[in-house]
């Protein structure tokens, strides 16, 4: 079977550890807590017809002194990128991390989910950040792990890239 | 074998050893908390961070992987930290897992908590500057808008007040005179409106500076009371003034906006009163806590303006000094007015640092209290009996008869009504269309005095006055009064006006008494003088308005200006005219962009003498440099 490892990386506090929570357990808190290290989940997904297994590797948020381990992204074949609308912060976050990641382990297919599209009307990140981000080449995807909206739409997206990708060197199964 | 098992039972580790096959045993008893399936075990399946940790890892030096999290097994809903160490020898190769305390997480949850509250109030704060700043632009816009609108309609109504002033002054049968009273009347009142309104949007816009001068306060009351008067004889009511003795009459603030606070409260009470009167009654502030200790003479005063009117009903008191919320909107209807006054007076009071109140009993009538604070001047012997006379339109016009006079005004209807005002002085006016052309007419021409429009084409009354300041400093001349006709009524008008050297502004629609008085205090030849700007007023402008937006880097740029004066004198001394026209040449380029005329001027100069090697002409402009450096004031907006 088809084996995939994908990372969610971003700030701390932008809602990775909800989004997954919401894609393998279609469930939400409202409570806050953070992750320690990192939390392994697993969904077997059907993908064209074919059965993939999604291993989700939730790591602990970024934050001042605490850079995201990249020793343990080497080996995913994508991630998510995952900023908080409400605190434009975390696009910068979001930026510097997908900048590391390109020059330390290279390139991978990536999609950049702003999260908490509940919350819209307070978000802070303007609409021309958005067409500078989709000019440089991101792919974009307004998310709410809290009302589900495009939750799922994004994992699929990703695998799908991931799996039409050029596979680089197949480490999985 | 136990001895084994128990020892790693209180260590709490789960250990585990490599087998040739690649495979991983466990050694010993595993722990309670470490929830693995039955059967044969691949211990990476269950935890893939080992699929990243075993790889680079170094079983000779004992090393650790980084933390993940895991479900406890013993409490559902809750979290376990693993961290696996591998150590070992170059035959055996064993793997621990062990669980790390729940501290870990505590200090970093509080952590990220506490970072995320400080985010969401930065944001907040944010959003309310945000809101704040909006605000404040639509309040800067809502006053000039009433500004501009305020000049749009006091320019016609100029005209109309003035002519019917004229028309009232022609043989006019009864019939005709009633019309001509209406115009007056109303035009008086809408007049009124006007400026209550403006005045109210200065207040808000934070726009209304109050003036401090010396006044008598026996006089700002009389002035008040002369001016309500007329209405209190119409009804029939009777006016009483009380100075308590003690008050300082002698006293240093705003006369004109305490005359205009008593006005709007002598005017309130006397619409709202059918019978019996009115007192007014100064006396020190009872409630100032010095005043209680006995310094009464400490500038804090309380007027209160009593009536025997209808009186104000208990619920509405709190609402009465609140704009447009006459006690009841069909009070508005019945009694007129517009309601503005007290919402003003209010305001104003609140300028003055002190408070207003009214206590009423319905149906015995109200009485409104203010305090304020004064500055008290020194001497406070009494220097002149209050006297409220006035001088007549006769005598006033046969006091400046004869009089030489040059009136400047683009628009025809400003210049007949002028003229119109002037038709009974036995005078000679001449007539200039523009600014440009009243300089080439002074140049050739002495006037006794000049009746200046602000807003002009070809040259606006600002310059043409200071160009005729530069005429007659040129000439050593005595200067002419100039007085301003301006339809703004805005502070900062005045400010520009009297550095530009007007003697004196007066505001559209102007009266025709106003001019005449005007006239009258200027141009008798002794006071003439004492009256007038200083001769150099141009050159010698040490007001400097600071434009909105150019706080921040005017003073700085003076202060540079300042700075320099010390590098001309070196350059001057060492002959180094090269430097100086440098410094003057940008001098001279930004000067008036900062709002400075003045040090464009002395740049220009400053480089044309440097350009012709005139060292008495720098050190004469340098000291003038200095000089206007180190005394310009700067008004902030
Ligand atoms: N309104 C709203 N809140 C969300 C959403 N996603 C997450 N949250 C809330 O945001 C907070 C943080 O969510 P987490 O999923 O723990 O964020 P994280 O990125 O995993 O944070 P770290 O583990 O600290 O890096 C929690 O209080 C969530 O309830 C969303 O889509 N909408
Ligand atoms: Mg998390």
């Amino acid at each position: 079977m088809l084996k995939k490892k994908i990372c969610l990386l971003g700030s701390y506090g932008v809602g990775k550890t909800s989004l997954v929570a919401r894609f393998v357990h279609s469930m939400f808190d409202d409570k806050y807590h953070t992750t320690v290290g990192v939390k392994i989940d697993k969904k077997v997904l059907t993908l064209e017809g074919e059965e993939l297994t999604l291993m989700l590797w939730d790591m602990a948020g970024e934050e001042d002194g605490a850079p995201v381990k990249l020793n343990q992204v080497k080996d995913a074949s994508g991630y998510l990128l995952v900023i908080d609308g409400t605190r434009a912060k975390t696009l910068e976050v979001a930026r510097s991390i997908q900048q590391r990641v390109e020059a330390e382990i290279g390139a991978r297919p990536f999609l950049a989910l702003i999260n908490k599209a509940d919350l819209r009307e307070t978000w802070e990140i303007p609409d021309s950040t958005w067409t500078e981000l989709t000019d440089s080449g991101w792919t974009l995807l307004e998310t709410s792990a809290k009302s589900g909206q495009h939750v799922e739409e994004a994992f699929f997206a990703l695998s799908k890239r991931i799996l039409q990708a050029p596979a680089e060197e197949d480490e999985n199964d | 074998m136990k001895t084994t098992d128990d020892l790693f039972a209180g260590l709490d580790l789960a250990v585990f050893e490599e087998q040739p096959d690649g495979a991983w045993h466990a050694v010993g008893l595993l722990p309670d908390w470490l929830a693995l399936p039955a059967g044969p075990l691949d211990l990476l399946d269950c935890f893939p961070m080992l699929e990243v940790f075993l790889p680079d890892c170094d079983f000779a030096k004992r090393s650790q992987s980084d933390t993940w999290t895991e479900p406890d097994p013993r409490n559902p809903g809750e979290e376990l930290y693993l961290q696996a160490v591998a150590c070992g020898t170059d035959e055996r190769k064993f793997l621990a897992l062990r669980t790390l305390p729940g501290e870990l997480l505590t200090w970093q949850q509080l952590a990220h908590d506490v970072e995320l509250e400080k985010e969401k109030v930065e944001r907040l704060s944010r959003e309310l500057e945000q809101k704040r700043r909006e605000a404040e632009r639509a309040t800067e816009a809502k006053s000039t808008f009433l500004a501009a609108m305020s000049h749009e309609i006091r320019t016609p109504l100029n005209a109309i007040i003035g002519m019917a002033d004229v028309l009232s002054g022609t043989p006019l049968n009864t019939e005709q005179h009633k019309c001509v009273e209406v115009f007056q009347r109303n035009g008086v009142a809408l007049l009124n409106l006007i400026n209550d309104i403006l005045d109210l949007s200065k207040v808000e816009a934070g726009h209304m500076e109050l003036e401090s001068t010396d006044f008598d306060v026996r006089e700002v009351v009389a002035a008040a009371m002369e001016v309500v008067e007329v209405r209190v004889k119409a009804k029939a009511l009777w006016l009483n003034q009380i100075l308590v003795p003690g008050v300082p009459f002698y006293l240093t603030g705003d006369p004109n906006r305490l005359r205009q606070i008593i006005i709007n409260l002598l005017g309130n009470s006397i619409k709202f009163t059918d019978r019996g009167g009115l007192e007014i009654r100064v006396e020190c502030d009872p409630g100032n806590p010095s005043a209680r200790a006995g310094d009464q003479i400490n500038g804090w005063l309380r007027f209160a303006i009593s009536d025997s009117g209808i009186g104000i009903p208990e619920d509405k008191l709190g609402r009465i000094f609140e704009s447009f919320s006459q006690a009841d909107a069909s009070t508005t209807r019945k009694y007129g007015g517009t309601g503005l006054g007290l919402s003003i007076s209010k305001q104003l009071v609140e300028l003055m640092e002190g408070h207003i109140w009214v206590e009423s009993d319905v149906g015995k009538g109200s009485t409104f209290f203010f305090t304020a604070h004064f500055g008290v001047q020194q001497d406070q012997t009494d220097r002149k009996p209050v006297s409220t006379e006035r001088t007549s339109v006769e005598d006033l016009e046969a006091g400046i008869s004869g009089l030489k006079i040059l009136l400047v005004d683009d628009s025809d209807d400003n210049r007949s009504l002028i003229l119109a005002y002037l038709k009974n002085i036995h005078s000679h006016i001449e007539i200039a269309e523009n600014g440009l052309i009243a300089t080439q007419m002074f140049r050739k021409n002495r006037y006794d005095v000049i009746l200046m429009d602000v807003e002009m084409p070809v040259m606006d009354g600002y310059e043409a006055t200071s160009e005729i300041r530069k005429i007659e400093a040129a000439s050593g001349a005595k200067p002419t009064p100039v007085f301003a006709l301006t339809a703004h009524a805005f502070a900062d008008m005045a400010v520009k006006g009297y550095a530009a050297g007007f003697t004196e502004l007066l505001t559209k629609p102007i009266r025709k008494v106003t001019l005449l008085e005007a006239v009258a205090g200027h141009s008798s030849s002794g006071e003439a003088v004492t009256h007038a700007a200083p001769a150099q007023s141009m050159e010698e402008s040490f007001t400097v308005m600071v434009e909105d937006g150019m706080e921040d880097v005017v003073p700085g740029y003076l202060e540079k200006r300042r700075a320099e004066v010390p590098l001309y004198q070196t350059a001057l001394a060492a002959n180094d005219f090269e430097t100086i026209k440098n410094l003057a040449h940008k001098m001279k380029g930004t000067g008036s962009g900062y709002g400075f005329p003045r040090l464009t001027e002395l740049g220009s100069i400053l480089e044309q003498a440097a350009i012709g090697d005139d060292a008495a002409q720098i050190g004469e402009a340098l000291k003038q440099l200095a000089g206007y450096t180190a005394r310009v004031k700067l008004v902030f907006p």
